[in-house]
């Protein structure tokens, strides 16, 4: 009951955050150069044309008119039209949401849990050659720039040894359905998914090799040693578990950006998610489409971090909610 | 369950098997199109499967380097009165719709009015237009307020962009061109049908077996968006694609060795544009006429030539471009490298070097265009070489233009164009000029520009266009530097492409793949 009291009362907050948010973003998207009129009308149009334009999208209101009458769509549910396509913002943000979830949840996933795996192998046994190396691997993958990466990728993997496709997410004239589909999506798949996570890998083996060492230090673990725990048992029941809370943080942090954080690896891989609805939204100052973008990503840091807080009461039973 | 698996399998298989049956065309492109119908705004991703599904009245290729004003498309011929107030144009008479209707000079009316109505972009080209009429079917008679030699050209340029025939029966109860089924769904009258858009990804298209001129080449065209220019470039490489446009162009340090490869034929296109640079008339130091001369005098474009584009971009001396020979005045010329000459005039301009080591400052600006970005490169150190505190100022695309028209810059960067019709000077130079975003403003040059583009005798209009580029040549608002060389790379085997010669009045349009053939191992 408190639980369901708690997460309702988060729920709640979240409205007044994300109006904030969306003051902010309109700001910021107002006091960027360039005018959308000439984006929509084309170079050298009528002058008449372009007054038009601004009066058909709103643009010749006063700012805060203008926000006011963003802010009252979004009461009644609607994030607008698109600027560049005049169809409903929302539609074209749902469409594009499952290849940003596909292709970011498996990096994601996909990194955290070797991730931590590795970190606490190498927690084991400090110092080793092993564990310098790794270590050294993961300070360079964590450093590389994912677009870099994602490029020499390609480079390798489709130019040169023409073993995988090089972008997009399906082949144009491929299976549309059915099991060929599947397959002709996971190749397409395997080479942002390595750029991704890479990335992150690095980051989650560093995070568990140091959190899984400390808590290896603590008290309680020399004791279960001394009490003849198998060494098993005392890494997965007190070490592991104790170590969770930080990668959990992080984790979750990182979940919220599930839709965001593939912005640079779907351009280069000319993946059709979010990131790339947003790059292309930003180059022709769709501002519908960037607000709703940015809203619906600040609703998911929210939620994300809602979620970890509840984790939290699972993982520790001390953090009373 | 099982045997429901293996055919699907069997049938993945098949596809590429099939497809080798057939010549399928993978053309890259940058944008995602915003719609698939051109009217409303000009779209960069659109234009290629637009102009491949539409057809236009008349139209233009790239066969405009070869000097032609206008090449048939719907339009089989046309004719202009003595006075040049009156088009008549001679349809094709077996153009068909998509849906199999007949296409008729009621669609050309119907789009063309209604263009006007919604003031699309395109109705700046019919802003002369005082009536369309259709006599029969295959006939449409524009006529005209007034004399505008530029009129069919222009309206031939532009159809590429925003100005193709719409079907009267399906768009008559649609309200403009911008609702309604047939936005992302278009019915057409050209060479490739609409088969899906898979909206982040391609455009599909397919062969119009009915069309006009017979069926084309390829069967299937498909437009991908492939946003970085690496990743195209790679691709390719590996051999996804056969043509690689001048819009991902490689670095042009890359072209001799590119040259060397014989899997790669490097297509060179001359154009009606130049690379130029525009100066702010408003600024303190560039609003004086010997200051704009110095700075012609401090433009060295052979060592541009050199570092920027390996010696193969043709230095810009006159007030126009060689593809569009016929107009050029050879005595204005603007001058060669002189940097003394250019610290003389400076001083004589009253701008000495001043305690700081500087004479005055200006910002130099310009599109995000790869070429524009290395000649303002090199520009920036030829100036601070002859004591002028030149510095780089870089904006997207967009922030760019807007602060261009603004004219919230020193020197920028420019585009300027020649073609398809001289009348294009008048844009550049007169005071209410559209691409005037100098400031410049010269009584004669209105005058002359205003009326040249009325005179239909040749020579009358050579001689005054003449005059006019002595005019800007003397004023220096701005500054030829190159002519633009558009550089793309083409498999072997594969023709036709826009930028090719034998593309050139078969391509229908500077995105038109019509007269594409892949080599005969690929069918």
């Amino acid at each position: 009951m408190r639980l369901l009291r708690y997460f309702l009362f988060r729920l709640l907050q979240m409205f007044p955050i994300a109006l904030f948010i969306v003051v902010i973003n309109f700001a910021l998207i107002h006091m960027a150069p360039g005018d959308v009129s000439i984006l929509l009308a084309g170079e050298g149009a009528d002058p008449q044309y372009m007054e038009e334009v601004r009066q058909r999208y709103g643009l010749d209101l006063p700012l805060y008119q203008q926000l006011g009458a963003y802010i009252g769509q979004l009461l009644q549910g609607d994030l607008g039209l698109s600027f560049r396509t005049r169809e409903p913002v929302i539609g074209i943000i749902a469409e594009r949401i499952p290849a940003t979830l596909l292709l970011a949840g498996t990096a994601l996933v996909l990194a955290s849990v070797l991730g931590v795996i590795i970190g606490a192998v190498m927690a084991r046994r400090p110092g080793s050659a092993m564990d310098t190396a790794v270590t050294t691997l993961s300070i360079s993958l964590f450093s590389i720039p994912v677009f870099w990466l994602g490029l020499m990728l390609i480079l390798l993997f489709a130019v040169t040894l023409r073993w995988l496709p090089s972008s997009g997410m399906v082949s144009i004239a491929g299976p549309r359905e059915g099991i060929g589909y599947i397959l002709d999506v996971a190749m397409h798949m395997i080479l942002p998914v390595l750029s991704l996570s890479a990335i992150w890998l690095g980051q989650y083996v560093r995070l568990s090799r140091a959190s899984v060492s400390e808590t290896l230090a603590e008290p309680y673990v020399t004791t279960a040693r001394a009490i003849g725990f198998p060494e098993r048992r005392v890494m997965s029941r007190f070490a592991l578990r104790n170590a969770m809370l930080p990668i959990v943080t992080v984790l979750g942090l990182e979940l919220g950006l599930l839709l965001s954080g593939a912005v640079l690896t779907e351009t280069v891989f000319s993946w059709p998610g979010l990131g790339r609805l947003i790059y292309e939204a930003i180059l022709s100052r769709d501002t519908p489409v960037i607000m709703g973008a940015f809203l619906i990503m600040s609703f998911t840091v929210m939620l994300a971090a809602l979620l970890t807080d509840l984790l939290y009461a699972a993982l520790d039973p001390r953090v009373r909610l | 369950m099982k045997l429901r698996t293996s055919t699907i399998l069997a049938a993945a298989t098949l596809i590429p098997a099939m497809a080798l049956a057939e010549t399928t065309l993978v053309m890259p492109q940058q944008d995602e199109p915003r719609t698939l119908s051109p009217a409303p705004s000009s779209d960069t991703g659109g234009h290629g499967p637009t102009s491949n599904i539409y057809s236009h009245l008349v139209v233009m290729d790239w066969g405009i380097v070869e000097g032609v004003a206008a090449y048939p498309d719907l339009a089989d011929s046309w004719e202009v009165s003595e006075d040049g107030l009156t088009y008549t144009f001679h349809l094709n008479t077996d153009a068909k719709w998509h849906d199999g209707e007949d296409v008729t000079s009621e669609d050309v009316k119907f789009t063309y009015d209604r263009i006007i109505e919604e003031g699309y972009t395109f109705s700046s080209f019919l802003r002369d237009v005082a009536s369309i009429e259709t006599p029969d079917d295959d006939t449409v008679v524009i006529t005209l307020d007034k004399p505008n030699m530029a009129f069919l050209p222009m309206m031939a340029q532009g159809a590429q962009w925003t100005g193709k025939i719409y079907p009267e029966h399906l768009w008559a109860d649609q309200e403009g061109f911008d609702t309604g089924p047939y936005v992302n769904e278009p019915v057409g009258s050209g060479p490739f049908k609409f088969v899906r858009w898979d909206r982040g990804s391609a455009v599909v298209l397919e062969a119009n077996e009915d069309y006009f001129r017979g069926p084309p080449e390829v069967d299937t065209l498909i437009f991908r968006t492939i946003p970085d220019a690496n990743v195209a470039r790679a691709e390719f490489d590996a051999g996804q694609f056969p043509y690689l446009p001048f819009n991902y162009a490689p670095p042009w340090a890359e072209a001799p060795m590119l040259e060397e490869d014989p899997n790669i034929n490097v297509v060179y296109t001359p154009s009606h544009f130049s690379r130029d640079i525009q100066l702010n008339l408003n600024h303190e130091a560039l609003g004086n006429p010997l200051v704009r001369e110095a700075i012609a005098y401090a433009m060295d474009r052979e060592e541009m030539n050199r570092l920027a584009f390996n010696g193969s971009w043709t230095p810009g001396y006159y007030a126009g471009v060689s593809s569009q020979a016929k107009w050029i005045n050879e005595d204005a010329r603007f001058p060669e490298h002189d940097a003394e000459r250019a610290e003389e005039l400076l001083d004589e301009a009253g701008f000495p070097v001043g305690d700081d080591g500087w004479r005055f400052s200006v910002k130099v600006t310009g599109p995000n265009i790869s070429d524009c970005t290395a000649i303002t490169e090199i520009l920036v150190r030829q100036l601070r070489d002859v004591g002028i505190n030149a510095e780089l100022d870089r904006f997207d695309q967009s922030t760019w233009f807007t602060r261009l028209q603004e004219k919230q810059f020193d020197i920028s960067c420019y585009f300027g164009r020649y073609g398809p019709d001289p009348d294009a000077y008048r844009e550049h130079f007169s005071t209410d000029g559209a691409r005037n975003f100098m400031s410049y403003s010269d009584e004669e040059l209105d005058q002359l520009a205003a009326e040249a583009n009325t005179i239909t005798d040749e020579a009358t209009r050579q001689e005054m266009y003449g005059r006019i580029q002595e005019i800007v040549v003397r004023d220096m608002p701005y500054i030829n530097v190159f002519e633009e060389q558009k550089m793309s790379l083409v498999r072997p085997g594969w023709t036709g492409f826009a930028v090719m010669e034998d593309g050139f009045n078969e391509s229908i349009s500077w995105f038109g793949v019509y007269a594409v053939s892949g080599p005969d191992d690929a069918e």
